[in-house]
């Protein structure tokens, strides 16, 4: 039996019945019918639902080296001659692919959150206030990170190629992630008796926001020079968490952030074995890049705030919390030694000296 | 063993930036509906500069620092550019109403349809798959190009580029679920002048895709109870719809805002309003248009196949004049009703048309 029509579809079709008639029909054309490259494809969901990746069947999930098309044809529809070109400039697919990107996109949309709802902000309580200032000086350099990702992310979005749709839908979360990366460390820093610190001098988000090059370049210093020292910092955080709002915040943030290191690892592997040259140019900018994290490193705030929480307050920040704070960069360098391993690009032999002094602390 | 207790190192602190802090003592408290954006607009924070100077990327109320790089060459750095009152809330409703293609639609629902109608569905799928993801690409853009001292009004965009990839998202997985495929595409939204994708100003790019565009595709989304085939399909629109209407809704109240803000600025905001309306139904950006393939398309989904075809069509001149009358009540919201009376606009002579 046919469905009831709602309210909606009933006034529909009653208006549906008061059309002039000399308005006319047209007599369809139907030039559209049978015009699909393959048809019958079926792709049945899952026991994880319909994923992206399930219907990468047949030639829909042919991906080229190279997409030459620079309108929005969608991968394996039929195209139409004539159509003036949009300024799509990654064209080739050593310069953004990552393998896992469409399952990076779907796990995004699974593992979800709302700082406003789902944070425990009620089991913030008055910390001293050297432990509140470290905090809050954390939420405003890891806000200007994440805007500093947000930036790159968005200004190198729209310049994919659509033949690599699942790179730009899995952006498309990041992006949305760093929003929410703001937004939450905005909450905590304005909601326990403080507020926000003072700004980055910003030399490791320059050097992210200057490589205009190509997005490989951009990926080699977002992720795999910084992200990958942001995954430590935000380790750190939850490992000194003063709350449970604090314990939510910094572990959602980390599942959020290992997402985007296992796109931008996965990203730089596969630019490394595709693309000419690739390791040598990633490490020339290594070796540039390194010289400007190093300089950061050595400014005093992001250190400092961190041994302050490490340290439990000033005192304890002048040995033991500094002291954590030297191993987690230690950390830091050995985690980027052996990735820049895995990708073939030589680091050790070259490696900074200031990263070599902090590899050294003992 | 050595019974010696080790000493630890003593490090020298620089605690200078403690004395630097930005306001200091601010406790923003949850309210019903959680800790929002809306509630951290507090003190000093909730200043929102008319021109900004943000040249380097800082959280807004945050201690500038002379010594920073000026990274952030912000083409959109006065608020009437950007700004819409509302920001903040449709961020939190864009967080609360997030939604998973591949989970939260029926799939099982989908049957085995007639192959027009099958074909049909899979050509305005093609064209959905192809034009979702202009409002993805193109806010994008316009995020990075954005001081983030307007933090609520570029986290709205990036909750659209969000939903715009589910969009194009679920479009592809109906199209390649059913025993269909792809079809030809429209080639709609491609390089024109005067396209959304070209647009060198926030606010033009904003009146074409929220205002005109979108609200055309929101229109035809509500109406995808009409011409859904199985609860799959019209819970894809019904879901799609809500995102949307987020998005117009932005369009309208940033319309509103710049508006009342820079007035000088109303005759320009016209002009855009006239060559959208030109487009309106006549442009092949509407997929329920005059000229787009996929009007024939929804005609027959509408009429339940082929051979109702003129029934369907009739529904289609009903969506139509929907989309017409709704895009007149949202420039009347936006604050620009003269044109509706002063003869200006041709909508309302084509509204009448339609009776």
């Amino acid at each position: 039996m046919a469905d009831k029509p709602s309210g909606k579809a009933a006034s529909v079709d009653r208006e549906a019945k008061l059309v002039d008639p000399t308005q006319g029909i047209p007599e369809p054309s139907y030039s559209w019918r049978g015009l699909t490259n393959e048809w019958g494809v079926k792709v049945l969901p899952g026991a994880h639902g319909l994923r992206l990746g399930d219907v990468n069947v047949g030639s829909y999930g042919e991906v080229p080296d190279y997409w030459a098309d620079q309108t929005r044809r969608p991968r394996g529809s039929v195209g139409r001659p004539g159509i003036p070109p949009l300024p799509y400039s990654l064209r080739s697919k050593h310069e953004l692919w990552a393998d896992c990107a469409a399952d990076l996109y779907e796990e995004a949309i699974q593992r979800r959150w709302i700082p406003a709802t789902e944070v425990p902000w009620d089991s913030l309580e008055v910390l001293p206030v050297d432990i509140e200032k470290a905090v809050c000086q954390m939420c405003t350099e890891l806000s200007q990170c994440a805007n500093t990702e947000l930036e790159i992310i968005t200004y190198w979005q729209d310049r994919m190629s659509y033949g690599y749709f699942e790179v730009k839908q899995y952006l498309a979360t990041a992006t949305f992630d760093c929003a929410r990366q703001q937004e939450v460390l905005r909450k905590r820093a304005l909601s326990n008796g403080g507020g926000l610190g003072i700004e980055s001098r910003g030399r490791v988000n320059r050097i992210i926001l200057e490589s205009s090059g190509g997005w490989t370049e951009a990926v080699v210093y977002l992720y795999l020079l910084r992200g990958t020292y942001i995954t430590r910092l935000l380790s750190g955080l939850l490992s000194a968490a003063h709350n449970e709002a604090e314990v939510f915040i910094y572990s959602h943030m980390l599942e959020d952030h290992a997402r985007h290191l296992t796109y931008g690892y996965d990203h730089l592997k596969y630019a490394s074995s595709h693309g000419k040259d690739a390791t040598l140019i990633m490490q020339t900018l290594l070796a540039v890049g390194e010289g400007h994290m190093a300089a950061e490193l050595n400014e005093g705030v992001v250190s400092t705030a961190m041994a302050i929480i490490f340290g439990g307050g000033i005192e304890g920040a002048r040995t033991h919390g500094m002291e954590r704070y030297l191993l987690l960069v230690r950390d830091f360098i050995t985690d980027y030694l052996a990735i820049c391993q895995e990708l073939g690009i030589e680091r050790e032999k070259t490696l900074h000296p200031v990263f070599k002094r902090y590899l050294e602390n003992e | 063993m050595s019974e010696a207790t080790e000493i630890p190192r003593e490090h020298e602190l620089d605690t200078s930036w403690m004395d630097n802090m930005a306001e200091w003592g601010v406790t923003a408290k949850p309210g019903k509906r959680g800790l929002t954006l809306a509630d951290v607009q507090i003190g000093s924070y909730a200043d929102l500069p008319a021109i900004s100077d943000n040249m380097t990327g800082r959280p807004r109320g945050s201690t500038p620092r002379a010594e920073a790089y000026r990274v952030g060459a912000y083409q959109v750095h006065t608020l009437s550019e950007i700004w819409l009152d509302n920001a903040e809330y449709l961020y939190e409703e864009a967080l609360q109403r997030q939604w998973s293609s591949a989970t939260d639609i029926p799939w099982h629902t989908l049957k085995p349809l007639p192959d027009d109608v099958e074909e049909a569905e899979c050509l305005l799928c093609t064209f959905f798959n192809e034009v979702e993801f202009v409002a993805g690409d193109v806010p994008a853009r316009w995020i990075a190009r954005t001081t983030p001292d307007y933090l609520e009004a570029r986290n709205v965009l990036s909750a659209q580029v969000m939903d715009e990839a589910r969009h194009m998202d679920v479009f592809r997985k109906r199209a390649l679920a059913n025993g269909g495929g792809l079809m030809r595409m429209s080639g709609a939204t491609s390089g024109f002048v005067g396209s959304i994708d070209l647009a060198r100003d926030f606010t033009e790019m904003s009146t074409r895709l929220h205002i005109s565009g979108e609200g055309a595709v929101l229109t035809m989304f509500r109406m995808g109870e009409l011409f859904g085939q199985n609860d799959a399909e019209k819970t894809m629109y019904r879901l799609c719809a809500q995102d949307e209407a987020r998005h117009v809704a932005f369009g309208v109240m940033h319309l509103r805002c710049l508006g009342d803000t820079a007035p000088e600025r109303r005759e320009e905001i016209e002009c855009y309003l006239d060559e959208a309306e030109e487009q309106l139904i006549a442009g092949q950006q509407n997929p329920a248009g005059r000229q787009s393939e996929s009007s024939e398309a929804l005609a027959v989904l509408l009429g339940g196949g082929s051979q109702h075809y003129d029934e369907g069509h009739k529904k289609l001149l009903v969506i139509r004049r929907r989309q017409l009358k709704e895009y007149m009540k949202r420039v009347i919201s936006a604050g620009f009703t003269d044109r509706f009376e002063n003869g200006r606009s041709p909508i309302p002579a084509q509204y009448a048309a339609t009776a």
